[in-house]
């Protein structure tokens, strides 16, 4: 039979989505709050059982204690917001500048990306680590797609090779960070989203990217920079936030202005292909946040 | 809402550093000292009193160190930091002005 002090902390842990040392041991400390407690009840007379349950009442709401020392625990320094949005803005000089298409100013920023993500993995996942991180899947989503388009046959044998691998790596990424928080991977898959729905309005007919592209690229620029500007802003919103709610409404913002931005640029002209990675792009950033409100109810 | 548990609730980060200036102590010890030092006056629901805790940490005015008891327990002992102390004189000196003062009104209003 679970012990009343064992459900409850249960309860706690269930509800506390903040880094695992943090939560084991403020989970710890309500422990050894408990048995003390307990400990005393017992000793003025009352039995194991008796005493485990007005010890737990005493503490109070488990989902509250959790709901307050998220709060402590959730909001990021300015410092922190800013360098959590720091990939976006980048993103979106890049498209200002005109410089996306300089393959030396795109490699040293992908580089730049892969050294802090592997840094910030390495370093206790910290907050500011997953919009890093989402930049960081990117090339190995977009490798796969762009091995699909290699000339006869080539491209699935290719693609047969590497799939695998890429969907261990990402799958590994998503889920570890998902243990940690499902907000975090709503964060982290955001720059995929604005990415993926861009790429999916740039195609014509049957094809997966329209001939011209690069130019298609080029006028969309300025709502190109609005969605990534949207996105800093949201993930800016997201770190500086504090009850977990406003959190999960700062994530809805950016979808919505994205796909604004893309219907307008577009004006509504999209491909099957199009729908099809708008769909993928909406869910893997949509379900987070619906398993969370799920979590609430 | 009631006014006796408002009060406390503005009032509880200056409880808890002044209990800790005192000596280092931990949770479960300091629920027990604020309701012995107040003669049962502030019993409140004694989770609440971890987020506190934590958020007073946070901010840098005391710092948690775990300790091993000769039993074999564990347990979570906080200190009160230099900033901490700074802080709580600063509410010491703010709290003694003001009960000085609302303490002044109210006798005027009595007598």
């Amino acid at each position: 039979m679970v012990s009343s002090i064992s459900h409850y902390l249960n309860r706690f842990k269930d509800c506390l989505h903040i880094d695992q040392n943090i939560k084991d041991g403020v989970a710890e400390e309500l422990y050894t709050h408990l048995e003390e407690k307990t400990q005393e009840l017992e000793e003025n007379g009352l039995s194991k059982e008796e005493a485990g349950k007005i010890a737990v009442q005493s503490l109070g709401s488990p989902e509250l204690i959790a709901q307050q020392i998220y709060e402590t625990h959730a909001q990021g320094s300015w410092k922190e917001a800013l360098f959590s949005a720091s990939p976006h803005l980048l993103v979106a000089l890049l498209f200002t500048s005109y410089y996306w298409q300089n393959i030396v100013y795109v490699s040293i920023i992908l580089a730049s990306t892969v050294g802090i993500a592997i840094y910030g993995w390495h370093r206790g996942k910290p907050v500011w680590l997953f919009p890093w991180l989402g930049y960081y899947l990117m090339p190995v989503v977009i490798t796969g797609i762009l091995l699909l388009s290699l000339p006869q046959g080539w491209g699935w044998i290719a693609a047969l090779i590497y799939i695998p691998l890429a969907l261990f790596v990402f799958i590994h990424i998503v889920r570890q960070t998902a243990r940690r928080d499902w907000l975090y991977a709503s964060l982290m898959l955001a720059p995929m989203l604005v990415t993926f729905t861009w790429f999916s309005s740039l195609g014509t007919g049957n094809e997966l990217l329209a001939s011209d592209w690069i130019a298609r690229l080029q006028t969309n620029a300025l709502w190109i920079v609005i969605s990534f500007v949207a996105l800093a802003g949201a993930t800016i919103a997201f770190i500086r936030l504090k009850p977990r709610r406003y959190k999960i409404l700062s994530l809805l913002v950016p979808p919505l202005i994205i796909l604004l931005s893309v219907t307008m640029a577009s004006r509504g002209n999209i491909n099957s292909w199009g729908w099809l990675i708008l769909f993928f792009s909406l869910s893997a950033f949509a379900i987070p946040v619906w398993m969370q409100a799920r979590a609430y109810q | 809402m009631n006014y006796g548990r408002e009060l406390l609730k503005g009032n509880t980060d200056s409880l808890l550093l002044c209990l800790i200036s005192r000596r280092p102590t931990y949770g479960y010890q300091i629920v027990k000292e604020l309701e012995k030092r107040s003669n049962g006056y502030f019993q409140f629901k004694e989770g609440t009193l971890y987020p506190a805790l934590h958020r007073l940490e946070r901010d840098n005015l005391i710092s948690g160190k775990w300790q091993i008891l000769p039993n074999g327990q564990q347990r979570r002992y906080y200190y009160i930091t230099e900033r901490g102390q700074q802080v709580l004189a600063n509410r010491l000196a703010t709290w003694q002005d003001f009960s000085t003062a609302v303490k002044a009104v109210m006798q005027t209003e009595t007598t």
